[in-house]
């Protein structure tokens, strides 16, 4: 039994060797002189992707949000119902196709009338 | 796959559809009225056609045509049918959301049509929570603040009684490893009673069931949502909830109790036993409860409360009897249907008075005997077929009941429905004193619209029909009760 | 040691345990409904791991589990959408502070 976590134990070590590795590398070119040490604002600000914030970070989503994640939502149940369709597609032949047909039209609507009620359009 | 049997439930749909669409691109909203009444004379014309037959379960045994489901599905159109007629001047309150209103009532509908037929857990619960779903948004559909707080209590204990039923499902199916209602009672009537007894998930599944469907008919351990949804959702949907939301509760713990634990016979006297427990709680505290109510459909909400208790005793009697005669079954479906006309009755009145005075409150309700004398009469007549005097259908409908109970050795619970119901009198009978005796606030008379004129008379005729004549529908219900097993 | 049935029910137990304690004991209105959700998922666990070792050959454990699935996401979109009626109403999702109507 234990045998058969040899493999991930012997992973796990890789794992912790190569990633102390990666770290230490820097710090030895640094203490080898290998890398020249010029310190500027810019260089030390906090690494972050795309544009510093103004203001809090910690806002309320706009309630807007809401409405599409239920429209994603009525999208996630259908995909839900579709793969036990899709994987024995042959064997449910036709009537399979009409029902899921009848799903599919019945999200349709549903689709239909967020867009009829511009749930769809940013205000 | 004979899909002909499923044409009522598809006509629903159809017409549920076709109200949201039309709502999308029709000015005059006075037509989605229509469209959703022919829809739901069409699905009652093809059920009372399908009536009498003998016809076998649809959906790999999934879904039950039997003449129990046909009886329901019949109640059901029927309640929907009166609430749309008296909802017609009640949806200017909302007039931007006509359309989602008609969809819901006729969806919900859809819903306990499905769960009159049910013979499957997996059936079962798609179809409670399509009822229930839809009307945790009709009963928030004012969107003032009380009606928003009475649909969130509505869906969060709703949501959390269906988690715990869902559980209970889950245990009975582990314990047989089956979902169908009729292999179920198979695998628990071919185990031998030191099995079943050896393992606890039976029992335990059992009473989660009963907790989950006790939400739904409110019975008393599971009531603390009635008196607040009644109060806040609007006055139609109250209407809906207490009777065809609780009919269709009873419709399906009949069938599954019955179907699937009906034998042997110990199972079958343990949970009679403990319905007849929930009936006794359930008939005495509605009853205290109501007396101090100053707001009407509060009152109604405990009244309700008890009512289930009253149902509740049917039960107990079916338990009692381990499906040997049909007096429980039979009393109940019964019971249903005056209930249905009744509180019907009881709501139009209430609707067709409130919107007028913009207040449920008991008092206000002085000097309606001189203001709008056929409402008052109409409700006084609803009033007294709940108390269960004749010559209105509540007496017949409570006689039945009793003397089925009385047969299978329940006089102890008899006796104390009774007493109930001598209590009940007083505070019913209180409203009928206010409006008939008490000084009107104005001279004003009260004027009303057509079809709720309509609907009232509707259930007016309908009590005194079930109440003087009841052999016929007695006739339909005992022929109704022989459910089949699948 | 070897994983067998009671494993996953004592798991699904002690989930639904949590999730009803919360449910209960919770005043915010989005935790409750989240709690609901945990309640289920504990169900779905329930229903799988008897579909698996009960009856392994048919998947009715699996499908009622999709179903419930389904189901849960349905009452969770009309939960919050009554949870946002109530926030516009009142601007407070407190459940104790809903208390307009008294037993």
């Amino acid at each position: 039994m234990i045998a058969n976590y040899g493999y991930i134990g012997l992973f796990l070590i890789a794992v912790v060797l190569f990633t102390l590795l990666m770290v230490t590398i820097p710090i030895a070119l640094r203490l080898l002189g290998l890398v020249p040490d010029k310190p500027n604002p810019i260089k030390n600000a906090v690494f972050e992707c795309g544009m510093e914030t103004i203001g809090k970070t910690w806002v309320q989503f706009n309630f807007h949000y809401y409405f599409y994640a239920l429209v994603f939502l009525i999208l996630d149940v259908l995909v839900i119902f579709l793969y036990p369709w899709a994987v024995s597609l042959r064997v449910l032949g036709v009537s399979g196709f009409i029902a899921v047909l009848v799903l599919i039209t019945i999200v349709l609507v549903g689709y239909l009338y967020a867009w009829k009620k511009k749930v769809l359009e940013w205000k | 796959m004979n899909l002909t049997l499923f044409i009522p439930e598809l006509t629903l749909t159809v017409f549920a559809i076709l109200v949201i669409l039309l709502d999308l691109f029709v000015r005059q909203k006075r037509v989605l009225a229509q469209v959703s009444i022919s829809g739901l004379v069409i699905a009652g014309v093809i059920t009372i056609a399908m009536w009498g037959n003998s016809f076998p379960a649809i959906f790999n045994n999934m879904l039950a045509v039997d003449n129990f489901a046909l009886f329901f599905k019949l109640i059901f159109l029927a309640v929907a049918f009166l609430v749309i007629l008296a909802s017609v001047d009640y949806t200017s309150r909302f007039a931007r959301f006509q359309g989602e209103y008609y969809a819901l009532v006729l969806l919900s509908t859809l819903g306990m049509m499905l769960m009159a037929g049910a013979a499957d857990l997996i059936t079962l619960y798609i179809s409670l929570e399509l009822t229930s779903i839809s009307l945790y948004a009709l009963v928030g559909f004012l969107k003032d603040g009380k009606s928003t707080e009475a649909s969130l209590k509505y869906l969060l204990l709703g949501a959390i009684s269906s988690a715990v039923l869902l559980y209970g499902m889950a245990l009975i199916f582990g314990f047989t490893g089956k979902t169908q209602l009729g292999e179920i009672a198979m695998v628990i009537q071919t185990m031998p009673a030191q099995t079943l007894l050896a393992s606890p998930a039976l029992i335990l599944g059992m009473v989660l069931l009963i907790a989950g469907f006790g939400f739904k008919i409110a019975a008393v351990p599971f009531q603390m949502w009635v008196p607040d949804v009644y109060e806040g959702a609007p006055t139609p949907i109250t209407a809906y909830l207490s009777v065809a939301s609780k009919a269709a509760g009873f419709a399906i713990i009949l069938r599954v109790f019955f179907s699937a634990f009906g034998q042997p016979e110990w199972l079958s006297l343990n949970w009679g036993m403990i319905f007849a427990v929930l009936a006794a709680i359930g008939m005495t505290l509605g009853n205290i409860m109501a007396i101090p109510q100053t707001n009407i459909k509060r009152l109604l909400g405990y009244s309700s409360i008890a009512q289930a208790g009253y149902l509740l005793i049917g039960l107990a009697a079916m338990g009692f009897s381990a499906g040997a005669d049909t007096a429980g079954r039979s009393g109940i479906l019964f019971f249903l249907a005056s209930y249905v006309f009744t509180n019907m009755g009881v709501f139009i009145a209430i609707i067709a008075i409130s919107t007028k005075l913009n207040s449920d409150q008991i008092e206000d309700y002085a000097g309606m005997g001189k203001r709008t004398p056929l409402v008052a009469l109409a409700l006084t007549l609803g009033l007294i077929s709940l108390i269960g005097m004749p010559p209105a259908a509540g007496f017949m409908a409570k006689f039945y009941i009793f003397s089925a109970a009385v047969q299978h050795n329940l006089l102890w619970l008899v006796i104390i429905a009774v007493i109930n119901s001598v209590i009940s009198a007083y505070y019913y009978l209180r409203v009928v004193k206010v409006m008939w005796l008490g000084k009107p606030a104005s001279e004003e008379k009260i004027s009303q619209s057509g079809t709720l004129k309509l609907a009232l008379v509707l259930a007016s005729l309908g009590i005194l029909l079930l109440g003087i004549l009841p052999g016929y529908v007695m006739r339909l219900a005992e022929f109704a009760a022989n459910m089949r097993l699948y | 040691m070897s994983l067998g049935l009671e494993h996953y029910l004592v798991l699904s137990a002690v989930l639904f345990s949590i999730g009803l304690y919360g449910a209960l004991a919770k005043r915010n209105a989005v935790i409750i409904l989240m709690c609901i959700e945990l309640m289920l998922v504990a169900v779905n666990i329930t229903l799988i791991a008897f579909s698996r070792y009960i009856v392994p050959a048919e998947l009715t454990g699996q499908i009622f589990a999709i179903f419930v699935i389904v189901v849960a996401a349905a009452e969770a979109a009309v939960g919050l959408a009554i949870i946002l009626a109530i926030y516009r109403n009142r601007q407070d999702i407190d459940v104790t502070k809903i208390n307009l109507m008294k037993w």
